[in-house]
Protein backbone atom coordinates (compact mmCIF):
# COMPACT_ATOMS: atom_id res chain seq x y z
CA UNK A 1 0.00 0.00 0.00
CA UNK A 2 1.45 3.31 -1.04
CA UNK A 3 0.53 6.11 0.64
CA UNK A 4 -0.43 8.91 -1.99
CA UNK A 5 -0.36 12.68 -1.27
CA UNK A 6 -3.67 14.11 -1.83
CA UNK A 7 -4.30 16.08 -4.41
CA UNK A 8 -3.87 20.12 -4.90
CA UNK A 9 -5.98 21.35 -7.09
CA UNK A 10 -4.13 24.17 -8.99
CA UNK A 11 -6.58 26.34 -11.51
CA UNK A 12 -4.27 28.91 -11.65
CA UNK A 13 -2.04 26.25 -14.09
CA UNK A 14 -5.17 26.91 -16.72
CA UNK A 15 -6.10 30.59 -15.73
CA UNK A 16 -2.78 32.00 -16.40
CA UNK A 17 -2.70 30.35 -19.65
CA UNK A 18 -6.47 30.21 -21.05
CA UNK A 19 -5.23 32.38 -23.96
CA UNK A 20 -2.61 29.10 -24.75
CA UNK A 21 -6.12 26.68 -24.49
CA UNK A 22 -8.08 29.09 -26.17
CA UNK A 23 -5.44 29.21 -29.32
CA UNK A 24 -5.27 25.41 -29.41
CA UNK A 25 -8.92 25.09 -29.04
CA UNK A 26 -8.69 27.17 -32.27
CA UNK A 27 -6.61 25.06 -34.14
CA UNK A 28 -9.01 22.20 -33.33
CA UNK A 29 -11.68 23.94 -34.72
CA UNK A 30 -9.51 25.39 -37.95
CA UNK A 31 -8.50 21.89 -38.81
CA UNK A 32 -12.31 20.30 -38.71
CA UNK A 33 -13.45 23.25 -41.00
CA UNK A 34 -10.67 22.91 -43.45
CA UNK A 35 -11.40 18.46 -42.97
CA UNK A 36 -14.76 19.17 -43.24
CA UNK A 37 -14.93 21.16 -46.58
CA UNK A 38 -12.74 18.81 -48.01
CA UNK A 39 -14.86 16.56 -46.84
CA UNK A 40 -17.88 17.76 -48.41
CA UNK A 41 -16.21 18.18 -51.86
CA UNK A 42 -15.62 14.88 -51.84
CA UNK A 43 -18.93 13.45 -51.06
CA UNK A 44 -20.92 15.61 -53.00
CA UNK A 45 -18.83 14.04 -56.42
CA UNK A 46 -19.10 10.62 -55.47
CA UNK A 47 -22.34 10.83 -54.43
CA UNK A 48 -23.09 12.24 -58.00
CA UNK A 49 -20.84 9.13 -59.08
CA UNK A 50 -22.99 7.29 -57.08
CA UNK A 51 -26.39 7.88 -58.18
CA UNK A 52 -25.26 8.09 -61.82
CA UNK A 53 -26.42 4.91 -62.48
CA UNK A 54 -23.50 3.51 -64.21
CA UNK A 55 -22.15 0.28 -62.46
CA UNK A 56 -18.56 1.09 -63.31
CA UNK A 57 -18.84 4.23 -61.35
CA UNK A 58 -21.46 3.75 -58.58
CA UNK A 59 -20.16 0.29 -57.21
CA UNK A 60 -16.06 1.68 -56.38
CA UNK A 61 -18.25 4.29 -54.54
CA UNK A 62 -20.36 2.25 -52.71
CA UNK A 63 -17.22 0.57 -52.20
CA UNK A 64 -15.61 3.65 -50.64
CA UNK A 65 -18.15 4.70 -48.32
CA UNK A 66 -18.18 1.32 -46.51
CA UNK A 67 -14.50 1.26 -46.57
CA UNK A 68 -14.33 5.25 -45.26
CA UNK A 69 -17.00 4.37 -42.42
CA UNK A 70 -15.31 1.42 -41.31
CA UNK A 71 -12.37 2.32 -40.61
CA UNK A 72 -11.42 4.48 -37.30
CA UNK A 73 -10.06 7.37 -37.71
CA UNK A 74 -6.90 6.94 -35.46
CA UNK A 75 -6.00 4.05 -37.86
CA UNK A 76 -6.50 6.13 -40.70
CA UNK A 77 -4.09 9.09 -39.23
CA UNK A 78 -1.17 6.42 -38.48
CA UNK A 79 -1.96 4.85 -41.70
CA UNK A 80 -1.80 8.70 -43.38
CA UNK A 81 0.94 10.02 -41.55
CA UNK A 82 3.66 7.29 -40.97
CA UNK A 83 2.32 4.45 -43.47
CA UNK A 84 1.20 6.28 -47.25
CA UNK A 85 4.06 8.48 -45.98
CA UNK A 86 6.62 5.11 -45.74
CA UNK A 87 5.92 4.23 -49.49
CA UNK A 88 5.62 6.69 -51.35
CA UNK A 89 8.24 8.83 -50.14
CA UNK A 90 6.51 11.86 -49.37
CA UNK A 91 6.45 13.09 -45.92
CA UNK A 92 2.99 14.92 -44.97
CA UNK A 93 3.22 17.39 -42.38
CA UNK A 94 1.53 16.60 -39.12
CA UNK A 95 -0.99 19.09 -39.84
CA UNK A 96 -1.89 18.05 -43.34
CA UNK A 97 -2.35 14.20 -42.23
CA UNK A 98 -4.49 15.41 -39.71
CA UNK A 99 -6.75 17.31 -42.25
CA UNK A 100 -6.10 14.31 -44.94
CA UNK A 101 -7.62 11.63 -42.38
CA UNK A 102 -10.48 14.05 -41.48
CA UNK A 103 -11.51 14.62 -44.79
CA UNK A 104 -11.79 11.02 -45.89
CA UNK A 105 -13.75 10.14 -42.38
CA UNK A 106 -15.66 12.36 -43.04
CA UNK A 107 -16.35 11.94 -46.55
CA UNK A 108 -17.93 8.46 -46.29
CA UNK A 109 -20.83 10.49 -44.12
CA UNK A 110 -21.16 13.06 -46.44
CA UNK A 111 -21.83 10.82 -49.62
CA UNK A 112 -24.23 8.95 -47.85
CA UNK A 113 -25.84 12.10 -46.93
CA UNK A 114 -25.64 13.92 -50.53
CA UNK A 115 -27.04 10.44 -51.62
CA UNK A 116 -30.49 10.74 -49.47
CA UNK A 117 -30.27 14.44 -50.27
CA UNK A 118 -30.31 14.28 -53.93
CA UNK A 119 -32.84 10.93 -54.13
CA UNK A 120 -35.00 13.19 -52.15
CA UNK A 121 -35.89 15.50 -55.06
CA UNK A 122 -38.93 14.07 -56.89
CA UNK A 123 -37.89 12.96 -60.42
CA UNK A 124 -40.88 15.16 -62.31
CA UNK A 125 -38.09 17.92 -61.28
CA UNK A 126 -35.59 17.05 -63.53
CA UNK A 127 -38.23 15.87 -66.38
CA UNK A 128 -39.46 19.13 -66.04
CA UNK A 129 -36.36 20.75 -65.96
CA UNK A 130 -34.99 18.61 -69.00
CA UNK A 131 -38.21 19.34 -71.05
CA UNK A 132 -37.87 23.10 -70.85
CA UNK A 133 -34.85 22.78 -72.31
CA UNK A 134 -32.07 22.80 -69.57
CA UNK A 135 -28.55 20.59 -70.09
CA UNK A 136 -28.01 18.04 -67.32
CA UNK A 137 -25.24 20.20 -66.18
CA UNK A 138 -27.64 23.49 -65.92
CA UNK A 139 -30.00 20.66 -64.45
CA UNK A 140 -27.96 20.23 -61.42
CA UNK A 141 -26.74 23.61 -60.97
CA UNK A 142 -30.05 25.17 -60.76
CA UNK A 143 -33.16 23.08 -59.59
CA UNK A 144 -31.66 19.94 -58.15
CA UNK A 145 -28.91 20.89 -56.08
CA UNK A 146 -30.32 24.23 -54.60
CA UNK A 147 -33.06 21.71 -53.12
CA UNK A 148 -31.29 19.04 -52.06
CA UNK A 149 -29.06 21.58 -49.95
CA UNK A 150 -32.60 22.23 -47.61
CA UNK A 151 -32.23 18.61 -46.86
CA UNK A 152 -28.37 18.13 -46.51
CA UNK A 153 -27.41 21.04 -44.78
CA UNK A 154 -28.71 19.64 -41.07
CA UNK A 155 -27.11 16.17 -41.41
CA UNK A 156 -24.01 18.12 -42.99
CA UNK A 157 -23.41 19.80 -39.56
CA UNK A 158 -24.10 17.15 -37.13
CA UNK A 159 -20.90 15.45 -39.78
CA UNK A 160 -18.96 18.59 -38.64
CA UNK A 161 -19.54 17.98 -35.26
CA UNK A 162 -18.26 14.73 -35.23
CA UNK A 163 -15.07 15.55 -37.47
CA UNK A 164 -14.43 18.47 -34.34
CA UNK A 165 -15.06 15.55 -31.94
CA UNK A 166 -12.48 13.56 -34.06
CA UNK A 167 -10.23 16.33 -34.66
CA UNK A 168 -8.59 16.26 -30.91
CA UNK A 169 -6.98 12.85 -31.59
CA UNK A 170 -4.29 15.17 -33.69
CA UNK A 171 -2.49 15.13 -30.85
CA UNK A 172 -0.88 12.12 -30.90
CA UNK A 173 0.92 13.16 -34.13
CA UNK A 174 2.10 16.17 -32.04
CA UNK A 175 0.00 18.89 -34.01
CA UNK A 176 -0.30 21.43 -31.42
CA UNK A 177 -4.14 21.84 -30.21
CA UNK A 178 -5.20 22.24 -26.75
CA UNK A 179 -4.86 18.28 -25.85
CA UNK A 180 -1.48 18.62 -26.88
CA UNK A 181 -0.87 21.62 -24.54
CA UNK A 182 -2.71 20.07 -21.60
CA UNK A 183 -0.80 16.63 -22.37
CA UNK A 184 2.24 18.99 -22.27
CA UNK A 185 1.37 20.94 -18.94
CA UNK A 186 0.11 17.22 -17.31
CA UNK A 187 3.85 16.47 -17.89
CA UNK A 188 5.89 19.34 -17.05
CA UNK A 189 3.35 20.56 -13.43
CA UNK A 190 2.21 17.28 -13.31
CA UNK A 191 -1.98 18.64 -13.30
CA UNK A 192 -3.85 16.77 -14.86
CA UNK A 193 -7.36 16.81 -13.32
CA UNK A 194 -7.28 20.52 -14.31
CA UNK A 195 -5.71 20.82 -17.75
CA UNK A 196 -7.92 17.89 -18.88
CA UNK A 197 -11.02 19.24 -17.72
CA UNK A 198 -10.08 23.02 -19.36
CA UNK A 199 -9.60 20.68 -22.43
CA UNK A 200 -13.20 18.94 -21.84
CA UNK A 201 -15.02 22.33 -21.01
CA UNK A 202 -13.45 23.67 -23.69
CA UNK A 203 -14.82 21.13 -26.69
CA UNK A 204 -18.21 20.72 -24.68
CA UNK A 205 -18.76 24.55 -25.25
CA UNK A 206 -17.23 24.32 -29.08
CA UNK A 207 -19.57 21.34 -29.58
CA UNK A 208 -23.04 22.43 -27.96
CA UNK A 209 -22.58 25.67 -29.69
CA UNK A 210 -22.16 24.11 -33.46
CA UNK A 211 -25.10 21.40 -32.36
CA UNK A 212 -27.21 24.94 -31.22
CA UNK A 213 -26.75 26.09 -34.94
CA UNK A 214 -27.08 22.73 -36.63
CA UNK A 215 -30.68 22.92 -34.23
CA UNK A 216 -31.42 26.44 -35.25
CA UNK A 217 -30.78 25.86 -39.31
CA UNK A 218 -32.97 22.37 -39.10
CA UNK A 219 -35.94 24.98 -38.02
CA UNK A 220 -35.41 27.03 -40.25
CA UNK A 221 -34.82 25.10 -43.45
CA UNK A 222 -38.00 22.71 -42.79
CA UNK A 223 -40.10 22.68 -45.96
CA UNK A 224 -43.25 23.69 -44.39
CA UNK B 1 11.79 16.52 -58.37
CA UNK B 2 11.94 13.85 -61.16
CA UNK B 3 13.53 11.30 -58.24
CA UNK B 4 11.74 7.80 -58.59
CA UNK B 5 10.87 6.38 -54.85
CA UNK B 6 11.06 2.58 -54.69
CA UNK B 7 9.30 1.02 -51.66
CA UNK B 8 9.66 -2.94 -51.18
CA UNK B 9 6.76 -4.00 -49.77
CA UNK B 10 7.25 -7.04 -46.90
CA UNK B 11 3.83 -8.13 -46.17
CA UNK B 12 5.45 -10.97 -44.58
CA UNK B 13 5.86 -9.36 -41.33
CA UNK B 14 2.15 -9.38 -40.58
CA UNK B 15 2.07 -13.00 -40.40
CA UNK B 16 4.68 -13.06 -38.14
CA UNK B 17 3.23 -10.92 -35.60
CA UNK B 18 -0.02 -12.61 -35.84
CA UNK B 19 0.45 -14.26 -31.76
CA UNK B 20 0.06 -10.10 -31.07
CA UNK B 21 -2.64 -8.95 -33.28
CA UNK B 22 -4.71 -12.00 -32.51
CA UNK B 23 -3.95 -11.41 -28.59
CA UNK B 24 -4.50 -7.48 -29.10
CA UNK B 25 -8.02 -8.53 -31.15
CA UNK B 26 -9.38 -10.53 -27.99
CA UNK B 27 -8.80 -7.57 -25.70
CA UNK B 28 -10.32 -4.77 -28.31
CA UNK B 29 -13.21 -7.82 -28.53
CA UNK B 30 -13.65 -7.70 -24.66
CA UNK B 31 -13.51 -4.32 -24.21
CA UNK B 32 -16.18 -3.83 -26.85
CA UNK B 33 -18.38 -6.05 -25.43
CA UNK B 34 -18.29 -5.13 -22.32
CA UNK B 35 -18.41 -1.74 -23.33
CA UNK B 36 -21.80 -2.35 -25.72
CA UNK B 37 -23.54 -4.21 -22.47
CA UNK B 38 -22.85 -1.82 -19.76
CA UNK B 39 -23.96 1.16 -22.27
CA UNK B 40 -27.22 -0.80 -23.27
CA UNK B 41 -28.13 -0.55 -19.36
CA UNK B 42 -27.09 2.56 -18.49
CA UNK B 43 -28.62 4.00 -22.03
CA UNK B 44 -31.93 3.00 -20.55
CA UNK B 45 -31.85 4.49 -17.43
CA UNK B 46 -30.59 7.56 -18.52
CA UNK B 47 -33.10 7.45 -21.31
CA UNK B 48 -36.08 6.93 -18.20
CA UNK B 49 -34.16 9.74 -15.68
CA UNK B 50 -34.54 12.06 -18.86
CA UNK B 51 -38.25 11.66 -19.56
CA UNK B 52 -39.49 12.15 -15.95
CA UNK B 53 -40.98 15.66 -15.39
CA UNK B 54 -39.04 17.99 -13.56
CA UNK B 55 -35.60 18.73 -12.49
CA UNK B 56 -34.56 14.29 -12.64
CA UNK B 57 -35.71 14.99 -16.35
CA UNK B 58 -33.19 17.95 -16.41
CA UNK B 59 -30.69 16.35 -15.11
CA UNK B 60 -30.71 13.39 -17.35
CA UNK B 61 -31.25 15.85 -20.52
CA UNK B 62 -27.79 17.07 -19.68
CA UNK B 63 -26.17 14.09 -19.52
CA UNK B 64 -27.13 13.62 -22.81
CA UNK B 65 -26.16 17.01 -23.91
CA UNK B 66 -22.68 17.10 -22.19
CA UNK B 67 -21.49 12.96 -22.29
CA UNK B 68 -22.21 13.18 -25.91
CA UNK B 69 -20.57 16.35 -26.65
CA UNK B 70 -16.87 15.16 -26.16
CA UNK B 71 -14.50 12.58 -28.15
CA UNK B 72 -13.43 9.36 -26.40
CA UNK B 73 -9.80 10.27 -26.27
CA UNK B 74 -10.14 13.51 -23.81
CA UNK B 75 -12.67 11.23 -21.98
CA UNK B 76 -9.53 8.67 -21.73
CA UNK B 77 -7.38 11.13 -21.05
CA UNK B 78 -9.43 12.82 -18.20
CA UNK B 79 -10.58 9.65 -16.47
CA UNK B 80 -7.20 8.01 -17.05
CA UNK B 81 -4.88 11.10 -15.73
CA UNK B 82 -7.38 13.85 -14.55
CA UNK B 83 -9.62 11.86 -12.39
CA UNK B 84 -7.08 8.89 -11.18
CA UNK B 85 -4.91 11.62 -9.75
CA UNK B 86 -7.29 14.57 -8.20
CA UNK B 87 -9.49 11.49 -6.70
CA UNK B 88 -6.45 8.98 -6.30
CA UNK B 89 -8.05 6.22 -7.81
CA UNK B 90 -5.81 4.03 -9.94
CA UNK B 91 -7.71 2.56 -12.89
CA UNK B 92 -5.98 -0.07 -15.18
CA UNK B 93 -6.24 0.83 -18.77
CA UNK B 94 -8.96 -1.09 -19.65
CA UNK B 95 -11.23 -0.03 -16.77
CA UNK B 96 -10.65 3.28 -18.35
CA UNK B 97 -11.34 2.26 -21.34
CA UNK B 98 -14.39 0.97 -20.55
CA UNK B 99 -15.49 3.70 -18.33
CA UNK B 100 -14.50 6.40 -21.22
CA UNK B 101 -16.32 3.54 -24.27
CA UNK B 102 -19.80 3.55 -21.69
CA UNK B 103 -20.14 7.07 -20.51
CA UNK B 104 -19.35 8.33 -24.16
CA UNK B 105 -22.29 5.86 -26.17
CA UNK B 106 -24.88 5.32 -22.86
CA UNK B 107 -25.51 8.89 -23.89
CA UNK B 108 -26.25 8.14 -27.90
CA UNK B 109 -28.04 4.96 -26.49
CA UNK B 110 -30.45 7.09 -24.37
CA UNK B 111 -31.29 8.85 -27.33
CA UNK B 112 -32.17 5.99 -29.17
CA UNK B 113 -34.05 4.74 -26.60
CA UNK B 114 -36.21 7.53 -25.86
CA UNK B 115 -37.23 7.96 -29.49
CA UNK B 116 -38.72 4.24 -29.50
CA UNK B 117 -40.48 4.56 -26.28
CA UNK B 118 -41.73 7.90 -27.49
CA UNK B 119 -42.74 6.14 -30.84
CA UNK B 120 -45.16 3.61 -29.10
CA UNK B 121 -48.72 4.14 -29.64
CA UNK B 122 -49.77 6.03 -25.82
CA UNK B 123 -52.49 3.85 -26.77
CA UNK B 124 -51.03 1.19 -25.75
CA UNK B 125 -49.58 2.21 -22.51
CA UNK B 126 -53.30 3.21 -21.45
CA UNK B 127 -54.88 0.26 -22.34
CA UNK B 128 -52.61 -1.36 -20.03
CA UNK B 129 -53.13 0.87 -17.05
CA UNK B 130 -56.56 0.72 -17.99
CA UNK B 131 -56.96 -3.49 -17.76
CA UNK B 132 -54.96 -2.87 -13.91
CA UNK B 133 -51.32 -3.48 -15.02
CA UNK B 134 -49.10 -0.89 -12.80
CA UNK B 135 -46.82 1.56 -14.29
CA UNK B 136 -43.89 -0.95 -13.80
CA UNK B 137 -46.06 -3.96 -15.45
CA UNK B 138 -47.03 -1.42 -18.31
CA UNK B 139 -43.52 -0.18 -19.55
CA UNK B 140 -42.06 -4.10 -18.73
CA UNK B 141 -44.59 -6.16 -20.58
CA UNK B 142 -45.98 -3.36 -22.75
CA UNK B 143 -44.46 -0.26 -24.01
CA UNK B 144 -40.32 -1.67 -23.45
CA UNK B 145 -41.03 -4.84 -25.83
CA UNK B 146 -42.43 -2.84 -28.53
CA UNK B 147 -39.65 -0.18 -28.47
CA UNK B 148 -37.07 -2.56 -28.00
CA UNK B 149 -38.07 -3.99 -31.52
CA UNK B 150 -38.03 -0.32 -33.07
CA UNK B 151 -34.59 0.80 -31.23
CA UNK B 152 -32.47 -2.86 -31.61
CA UNK B 153 -30.94 -1.82 -35.34
CA UNK B 154 -29.77 1.65 -34.33
CA UNK B 155 -28.17 0.15 -31.29
CA UNK B 156 -26.48 -2.45 -33.03
CA UNK B 157 -25.30 0.36 -35.31
CA UNK B 158 -24.19 2.10 -32.41
CA UNK B 159 -21.77 -0.96 -31.72
CA UNK B 160 -20.12 -0.37 -34.82
CA UNK B 161 -18.90 2.95 -33.75
CA UNK B 162 -17.86 1.77 -29.88
CA UNK B 163 -15.44 -0.71 -32.23
CA UNK B 164 -14.22 2.20 -34.16
CA UNK B 165 -13.71 4.73 -30.95
CA UNK B 166 -12.06 1.19 -29.00
CA UNK B 167 -8.92 2.03 -30.67
CA UNK B 168 -8.24 4.93 -28.72
CA UNK B 169 -7.27 3.39 -25.55
CA UNK B 170 -4.26 2.30 -27.00
CA UNK B 171 -2.75 5.73 -26.27
CA UNK B 172 -3.08 4.84 -22.64
CA UNK B 173 -1.36 1.17 -23.23
CA UNK B 174 -4.26 -0.37 -23.04
CA UNK B 175 -3.29 -3.88 -25.28
CA UNK B 176 -5.71 -3.78 -28.19
CA UNK B 177 -5.52 -4.08 -31.46
CA UNK B 178 -4.42 -0.93 -32.18
CA UNK B 179 -1.54 -1.07 -29.48
CA UNK B 180 -0.58 -4.20 -30.42
CA UNK B 181 -0.01 -2.66 -33.85
CA UNK B 182 1.60 0.46 -33.25
CA UNK B 183 4.15 -2.25 -31.17
CA UNK B 184 4.81 -4.16 -33.96
CA UNK B 185 5.38 -1.17 -36.73
CA UNK B 186 8.03 -0.24 -34.55
CA UNK B 187 9.52 -2.90 -33.90
CA UNK B 188 9.46 -3.76 -37.76
CA UNK B 189 9.53 -0.09 -38.95
CA UNK B 190 6.98 -1.62 -41.75
CA UNK B 191 3.88 1.05 -41.04
CA UNK B 192 2.14 0.29 -44.41
CA UNK B 193 1.85 -3.19 -43.77
CA UNK B 194 0.68 -3.12 -40.47
CA UNK B 195 -1.80 -0.21 -40.70
CA UNK B 196 -3.32 -1.07 -43.93
CA UNK B 197 -4.13 -4.91 -42.09
CA UNK B 198 -5.56 -3.08 -39.20
CA UNK B 199 -7.59 -1.10 -41.37
CA UNK B 200 -8.52 -4.39 -42.45
CA UNK B 201 -9.14 -5.83 -39.40
CA UNK B 202 -11.70 -3.12 -38.20
CA UNK B 203 -13.22 -2.62 -41.26
CA UNK B 204 -14.71 -6.48 -41.27
CA UNK B 205 -15.80 -6.16 -37.65
CA UNK B 206 -17.56 -3.23 -38.85
CA UNK B 207 -18.92 -4.62 -41.58
CA UNK B 208 -19.98 -8.15 -39.84
CA UNK B 209 -21.41 -5.43 -37.15
CA UNK B 210 -23.35 -3.45 -39.52
CA UNK B 211 -24.56 -6.62 -41.80
CA UNK B 212 -25.78 -7.97 -38.45
CA UNK B 213 -28.00 -4.96 -38.03
CA UNK B 214 -29.28 -4.71 -41.05
CA UNK B 215 -30.65 -8.07 -40.67
CA UNK B 216 -32.19 -7.57 -37.79
CA UNK B 217 -33.87 -4.43 -39.11
CA UNK B 218 -35.18 -6.90 -41.95
CA UNK B 219 -36.29 -9.33 -39.20
CA UNK B 220 -37.89 -7.05 -36.71
CA UNK B 221 -39.82 -5.75 -39.57
CA UNK B 222 -41.35 -8.66 -41.22
CA UNK B 223 -44.85 -8.11 -39.41
CA UNK B 224 -45.13 -4.80 -40.96
CA UNK B 225 -44.51 -5.75 -44.41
Amino acid sequence: MTILASYNFDWSVVTDRWRLFVAGAWIDLWVAIIGFSLACAIGLANALLRTSGLPFLSIPSFLYVQLMRGVPLYVLLLWVYFGVANIMGIAFTNFQAIVIALALTGSGYTTEIFRAGLGAIERGQMEAARSIGLSRVRTYGHVILPQALRIVVPPLGNTFVGLLKGATIMAVIAVHDMVFLANELNVTLFTPFEVFTAVAVLLVVMVLFFSAVVYVLERRLRIA
Amino acid sequence: MSQIYLYSYDWSVVPRSFEFLARGLGVTMRLTVLSVLFSLVLGLIVALVRMVPGPLGLIGFLYVQVFRALSLYVYILFIYFGIAAAFQINFDPITAGVISLTLLNSAYMAEIYRSAIEAVDPGQREAARSLGLGSIATFATVTFPQAWRVALPSLVNQFTDIIKDSSIVAVIGTPDLMYQTIERVSFYQRPFEFYTTVAGIYLVMVLIVAQLAWRLEKRLRRHLA
